[in-house]
């Protein structure tokens, strides 16, 4: 909502589009928590992310925080995804992945202002520069991905996304009796 | 345990890319600086992540109880790896067997530390269950990946029929030549007595009756009946079943089987048991408490199973079916092959009774009145049914879920002893 009303207020003549926008991501999120969807909540957050860009001014100072925030969301919407199937839920558990992902974000969005910092002290777009802030990201990428595919392989394996649910395994007999020897 | 990415880690990193493209190809770096945030996240929680070191153990309270007891599974889970994780747990159990709490359970492990969470685990019914091993998915802590697995061992739990309380039983007609409590209709060494007699050479003295004696003018003695023990046979018929949600003719079943079996033995009566359904499986009649935990131990793996084979009297082995034994067929009398046993014994001489277990009581007569019309014909087959079988001489105790087993023993007894004479059809 915050993040939302941050881009409508500075929205200008597109206020309306920015209006839609957000009440679409907040239908999305809604949609992708309630049904278990990832992929919802991703289009919501990607939503959010691009009606930043009907924001008329001071676009680079608030995307960092802007960021930090869409991130926040995510977790929180994959967390309650994550923990829908869940029955007994110990405190610790929400309150240590809130603390991580807090002490990332906001090392994220200094990334993002040191980002923000070097986009302002350039001369403006060239040819050159944009090639490198290509590699960069590729390279980011494969930096990321290398690992991963020594640890995991080439395919991840797909896996529901709400917590498992308590197994039933049904046994030979009546639940799995033996038969004493005496009863062939 | 098998690792693998989150199933949003694939996502976050499609929203970092698109981003950084998007910025691209635009000239908007303020895509590039959103998506940055994303980008951080995911590296730091794929490098971060480390397999965990997870050791589990179960523990129960007690691995024998009585239906409607519970036991308590006690899950002691040791974090040994050098990171903390998010863990979700959830214990394979067997069909019947609920758990409290019933679902997932989520906690945070740090490093070196022992959690345990205690599973109250409630049998639906008797039979025998089992708790484990654990499922359990482990989270890294900015859960960007997941590592699954199952960890402990899978322990049994046996519940035992809660058993019908029975003050009289089905009285046989014929004993079987052992010490036991039935009055035999022979006359020998015993304590009730039968008749007088004149004295004859080998009797002993103090069973002389002095009175008689004096009255007639030479020596009587008294006869008396000796206290045998009987053969008694448990047939459970487990062809079909009547079942609602509450539970079925075979859970009433057997626990008639068990507390009959239980209060013959105690009568110092020998017991056996024949499962005749779908599978024959048989226990031979003997003696004693050990024989009573063998009856128990083939109640509980009892089970309807579903068979096209047309099973008689022949397919049961005559040593099970000794001569005079008293032969209990426990039935909700469902399908055509147990009433063909059932009359095929009679016919063959057995002291036979039937223990009907009503499963009228698991049936609802249906809304339509043509519904009402055929349960009605179907009750009246039912008794027409009844009345065919005890005019065959067999006594029908009809069991009700609601009454108790003891007054339909009852009635039985009135009806054997008004046909203890007639002659096997």
């Amino acid at each position: 909502m915050s993040l939302a009303a941050l881009v409508i207020s500075d929205a200008g003549g597109a206020s309306q589009v920015a209006w839609l926008g957000a009440g679409l991501a907040a239908v999305f999120l809604a949609a992708g928590v309630v049904g278990g969807s990832f992929t919802t909540v991703h289009a919501a957050i990607a939503l959010l992310g691009t009606i930043f860009l009907l924001r008329q001014d001071t676009r680079l100072l608030l995307a960092a925080p802007y960021g930090a925030g869409l991130l926040l969301i995510d977790d929180l919407a994959a967390q309650t995804i994550e923990l829908s199937g869940v029955s007994q839920i110990e405190l610790a558990v929400m309150g240590a992945r809130i603390r991580a992902v807090l002490v990332v974000a906001a090392i994220g969005a200094c990334a993002s202002a040191a980002a923000a910092l070097a986009v302002t002290a350039a001369r403006g777009r060239s040819v050159a520069l944009t090639a490198l802030g290509a590699l960069a990201a590729v390279a980011a990428f494969a930096a990321i991905v290398r690992p991963l595919r020594r640890r995991y392989g080439t395919a991840a394996t797909a896996e529901p996304a709400a917590a498992p649910a308590a197994p039933d395994e049904i046994r030979d007999g009546a639940d799995g009796g033996a038969r004493p020897e005496a009863a062939r | 345990m098998s690792g693998s990415l989150a199933p949003r880690t694939p996502g976050l990193f499609a929203l970092a890319a698109a981003g950084l493209i998007a910025a691209l190809a635009s000239g908007r770096p303020e895509l590039a600086l959103l998506s940055m945030p994303f980008l951080v996240f995911a590296g730091a929680g794929l490098i971060l992540a480390q397999e965990p070191r997870l050791a589990a153990d179960i523990e129960l309270d007690r691995t024998r109880l009585l239906e409607g007891e519970a036991v308590v599974a006690t899950v002691r889970l040791r974090n040994d790896g050098s990171d903390s994780v998010q863990v979700e747990l959830a214990p394979v159990r067997s069909r019947n067997l609920a758990l409290d709490p019933a679902g997932v359970v989520a906690l945070d492990l740090p490093s070196g530390a022992v959690a345990q969470v205690a599973f109250a685990a409630h049998p639906r019914r008797w039979g025998a269950h089992s708790v484990g091993p654990l499922v359990v998915r482990a989270r890294d802590r900015l859960g960007v990946t997941t590592w699954a697995g199952r960890l402990g061992r899978r322990l049994d739990v046996r519940a035992f029929p809660r058993e019908q309380r029975l003050r009289e039983l089905v009285a046989p007609m014929r004993t079987q030549p052992f010490l036991g409590t039935h009055v035999a209709r022979a006359r020998g060494e015993g304590i009730e007595f039968a008749d007088i007699r004149p004295f004859r050479v080998g009797d002993r003295v103090r069973r002389i009756n002095w009175r008689a004696t004096a009255r007639r003018g030479a020596p009587q003695v008294n006869e008396r009946h000796p206290e045998h023990s009987s053969d008694v046979v448990l047939l459970l018929d487990t062809f079909e079943e009547a079942r609602d949600q509450a539970g079925g003719t075979l859970d009433s079943a057997v626990r008639a089987a068990a507390g009959l079996a239980r209060a013959h033995l105690a009568r110092r009566d020998r017991v056996g048991l024949v499962d005749f359904g779908g599978t024959l499986h048989w226990l031979e009649p003997a003696f004693g408490i050990t024989q009573l935990y063998r009856i128990i131990d083939a109640l509980l793996a009892s089970d309807i199973a579903f068979s096209y084979a047309w099973r008689n009297v022949d397919s049961i082995p005559l040593r099970v079916l000794s001569p005079g034994a008293l032969v209990l067929a426990i039935s909700p009398l469902l399908d055509k092959r147990s009433v063909a046993l059932v009359t095929g014994l009679r016919r063959r001489g057995c002291d036979l009774t039937v223990i009907e277990v009503s499963p009228l009581d698991h049936i609802s007569p249906g809304r339509s009145a043509a519904d009402n019309v055929a349960y009605e014909l179907w009750r009246l087959q039912r008794e027409a049914l009844r009345a065919r079988l005890q005019s065959l001489g067999i006594g029908v105790a009809v069991w009700e879920r609601d009454g108790g087993l003891g007054p339909a023993l009852e009635g039985v007894n009135t009806f054997r002893r008004s046909v203890q004479h007639a002659v096997p059809v």
